[in-house]
């Protein structure tokens, strides 16, 4: 996966967590991800397809999952509930959606969200998928946003002919 | 007045619902999915409805183009994740009459109801 194509899901988090939550959120480290988020409590997980295909996972802390689906709905949460569970999946939906605006050449298009919880749950993107992963923190606790992207071949051969053009 | 609230999540719903509550809306009815929302607008008259896009059964561009096909002319106002400027004019030609891409601030998506309410 091309690093570049983090940045706009690192802005689309920041932004959303801003905007929605009144919260801001502190990046950490790029890393190389391996498909598992081992500390967090809760994930949102949206596929993409279209010019690219892939998936982005917004992993957050009990604590960042509770906290905010109390700013969204204005009332006390004190479990992962179904509120909480659907919080997390529109939050992430809203990431990806301002993600894709970002790489709209890329002409993608959104699943629906799935939410998965349970302490040190690990989501696997699949070997042919490198991942890139961001830490985040916040008043509340952390976060951590992995994608992975594939280009399509046509995409993948556009760049490398605009690369060997950029250097002919 | 009476709206017409349809999005998959429950919790964008009542965040909808807040807002329409704060401009002096409470006659509300709600779908969960495409599908409920076009059964809901053929069973009851609503002034305004407020779609999201992406939702199970039927998208909310399927409910906006359904609901045109009617030959209706009810103001539709679509909130979404879909920003990119050709989604917009998509579902501007499909005939959605308002469109705020999320995430918003509370006070943009006031104002625009607003802007149906006190019409």
């Amino acid at each position: 996966m091309k690093a570049e194509y983090i940045n706009p899901f690192v802005s689309a988090a920041i932004d959303v967590f801003s905007t929605m939550l009144q919260c801001e959120l502190t990046r950490g480290k790029l890393t190389i991800g391996n498909g598992a988020q081992p500390t967090m409590d809760i994930s949102g997980v949206i596929g993409l397809s279209g010019r690219a295909t892939g998936t982005v996972v917004l992993s957050l802390d009990r604590a960042v999952a509770l906290s905010a689906t109390e700013i969204l709905l204005s009332q006390k949460c004190d479990s992962i509930d179904g509120d909480v569970i659907d919080a997390v999946g529109e939050l992430t939906n809203m990431v990806a959606g301002r993600a894709k605006a970002g790489l709209e050449h890329l002409a993608m298009s959104l699943a629906l969200p799935t939410v998965i919880t349970g302490k040190n749950h690990v989501i696997s993107f699949g070997s042919a998928t490198q991942t890139l992963a961001i830490p985040f923190t916040c008043e509340w606790g952390g976060a951590v946003l992995e994608v992975g992207l594939v280009e399509s071949p046509e995409v993948a051969a556009e760049s490398m002919l605009a690369g060997a053009g950029a250097t002919a | 007045m009476k709206v017409l609230v349809a999005d998959d999540s429950g919790v964008m719903r009542k965040i909808i619902i807040r807002a329409l509550n704060a401009c002096g809306v409470t006659d509300i009815v709600e779908a969960g999915d495409g599908a409920e929302a076009i059964a809901k607008f053929g069973e009851t008259s609503v002034d305004l409805v407020m779609t999201d896009w992406n939702m199970p059964n039927k998208t909310g561009l399927d409910v906006v183009k359904e609901i045109r096909a009617t030959g209706s002319t009810v103001p539709i106002f679509m909130i979404t994740t879909e920003a990119e400027m050709s989604r917009v004019k998509e579902a501007i030609a499909a005939g959605v009459n308002d469109y705020l891409a999320k995430p918003f601030e509370n006070d943009l998506l006031r104002q625009k109801i607003d802007k149906f309410v006190c019409v």
